[in-house]
């Protein structure tokens, strides 16, 4: 067996955060100088592309791969800024039906010959699509909010993980918002955990830039690290690369913020 | 003239739970560790149409196996098997064999790791979850159910209908509890940390009391 991960990330519910971890995960693995590629198996509603910015340069799909009418080089496409990174779209949205189980392993044993990480941004559901991009898949991330039913989802898709074997399953909680979650309006760090029982691989803190990076198609990880959510996916790239990274403290964060805002008041307004 | 009647040898092939795999990614393993011959197939709740029947005929027979007898606990199966000329069999609303026979409270059965959300898990005696049953996780016995960790699922206890049968747990907060054929939702408030609990059916009601460790030696 090759020394290739090959990590699904995957959620359950839908508009977490799956295909940002994927996208920003990808940059922050490239720029440490590992060979990633993503694989976007949420054809039919595909918009890892965009997030990337390369909507523009796709020409073909694993799809023509498999068919045998291009070749696998042709299909990848590198990222402008980062050529450690590729993303290989799994097919066209108009073709829904074509993707199974089998076709996905065939399209993950091409990549692992020349890629040292394979990020899997998996569908929302648990239905087919989900059992497709998890049919090749070693381990998982399972992206979660700190919300109710995003909890539920999370659960139901880990028990389905373990059914598969795949392992390990690690976490990221996503959207965190320390203010919420210092006054219980929002489910603390320990609620979740609590009930999912995994490894926490990473917190990411809410963040307007996340919009503003997704919307520019330029994720977050290409500039510097000064916004919490870059910090924290550059922060996950280390862990699962085996660095010990403290986790972000939410409480901390707090504190943090205000101190900030207590010396803004000292010296500009007082 | 002697006459020799061959003996047959019952091979019996039970698809997977439909909850937790489909049977189509399940059958190369259930293959490996079933012999060649005529074998009895039984199917449990998957509802199975002619295509789905004829294919999974087709990669039996690939392998030197062949349907002798179909068995099954939805209609539309037995129907489909009918159709292409397999014998069906249908049970009523628990699986074949061991479950048709009397329950017996005396059985135990264990699962040793979390249920998830949308597991399902199902004993014809009492059963003992040595971890946390996750909201949206169902448990059912015939007998006692006991858990040994975080009770937030389902839980149901004497589901034939068994009123002395009594749900435990370390942490007693599910979002339902069914105890033979009453029902009741979880309580609200915290437990106290630290205290076993158990609800058991009085005057037709589920009170929740602290754990009694000598009621459960009697089970």
């Amino acid at each position: 067996m090759s020394t290739t991960r090959i990590i699904l990330i995957c959620s359950g519910k839908g508009g977490v955060g799956k295909t940002t971890t994927t996208a920003n995960l990808g940059i922050a693995l490239a720029r440490r100088g590992v060979n990633t590629v993503v694989l976007d198996a949420d054809f039919g509603l595909r918009n890892l592309d965009l997030l990337l910015g390369l909507e523009n340069r796709i020409v073909y799909t694993a799809q023509e791969v498999l068919a045998e009418t291009c070749r696998l080089e042709q299909a990848l496409v590198k990222h402008k800024q980062e050529p450690n990174l590729a993303l290989l779209p799994a097919g066209n949205p108009r073709m829904l039906e074509w993707l199974t189980p089998k076709d996905m392993k065939a399209i993950v044993a091409l990549l692992e010959e020349s890629f040292d990480y394979v990020l899997i941004d998996c569908p929302a559901g648990i239905e087919a699509g989900f059992k497709n991009a998890a049919a090749a898949a070693r381990e998982a991330v399972v992206v979660t909010t700190p919300e109710v039913a995003a909890v539920r989802d999370a659960d139901r898709v880990i028990g389905l993980l373990n059914t598969q074997g795949v392992s390990p399953v690690q976490l990221v909680l996503n959207r965190v918002r320390p203010k919420m979650m210092s006054t219980q309006d929002m489910l603390s760090v320990d609620d979740v955990t609590d009930i999912l029982a995994l490894p926490l691989l990473g917190l990411v803190f809410e963040d307007e830039q996340v919009i503003v990076s997704t919307n520019r198609g330029e994720p977050l990880t290409l500039g510097p690290a000064n916004s919490p959510a870059a910090q924290a996916y550059t922060n996950i790239a280390g862990r699962l690369q085996g660095d010990d990274i403290p986790l972000m403290d939410p409480a901390k964060a707090r504190q943090g913020l205000r101190a900030k805002m207590r010396k803004l008041m000292q010296t500009k307004i007082f | 003239m002697e006459l020799i009647l061959e003996v047959r040898r019952v091979i019996t092939l039970y698809l997977p739970d439909r909850r937790l795999q489909h049977w189509r990614d399940a059958l190369p393993d259930l293959l490996t560790s079933c012999p060649a011959g005529r074998l009895d197939l039984h199917c449990g709740d998957w509802s199975l149409t002619c295509t789905d029947l004829r294919d999974l005929q087709r990669i039996l027979e690939v392998s030197g196996r062949q349907i002798h007898r179909l068995e099954t606990t939805v209609p539309e199966t037995v129907v489909s098997a009918a159709a292409i000329g397999l014998e069906g069999r249908l049970w009523g609303d628990s699986p074949p064999d061991a479950a048709r026979e009397s329950p017996s409270p005396r059985s135990l059965m264990v699962h040793q790791g979390t249920l998830r959300s949308g597991d399902h898990f199902q004993s014809d005696g009492s059963l003992l979850v040595v971890g946390d049953v996750n909201p949206g996780a169902r448990i059912s016995a015939a007998a006692d159910v006991m858990v040994w960790g975080r009770l937030r699922g389902v839980a149901h206890a004497g589901r034939d209908g068994a009123t002395g049968a009594k749900i435990v747990s370390l942490h007693l907060r599910p979002l339902q509890l069914r105890i033979a054929s009453v029902v009741a939702r979880g309580p609200e408030d915290q437990p106290v940390a630290g205290m076993a609990e158990q609800a058991r059916l009085v005057d037709g009601e589920i009170v929740i009391e602290p754990a009694d460790p000598q009621s459960m030696a009697r089970t």
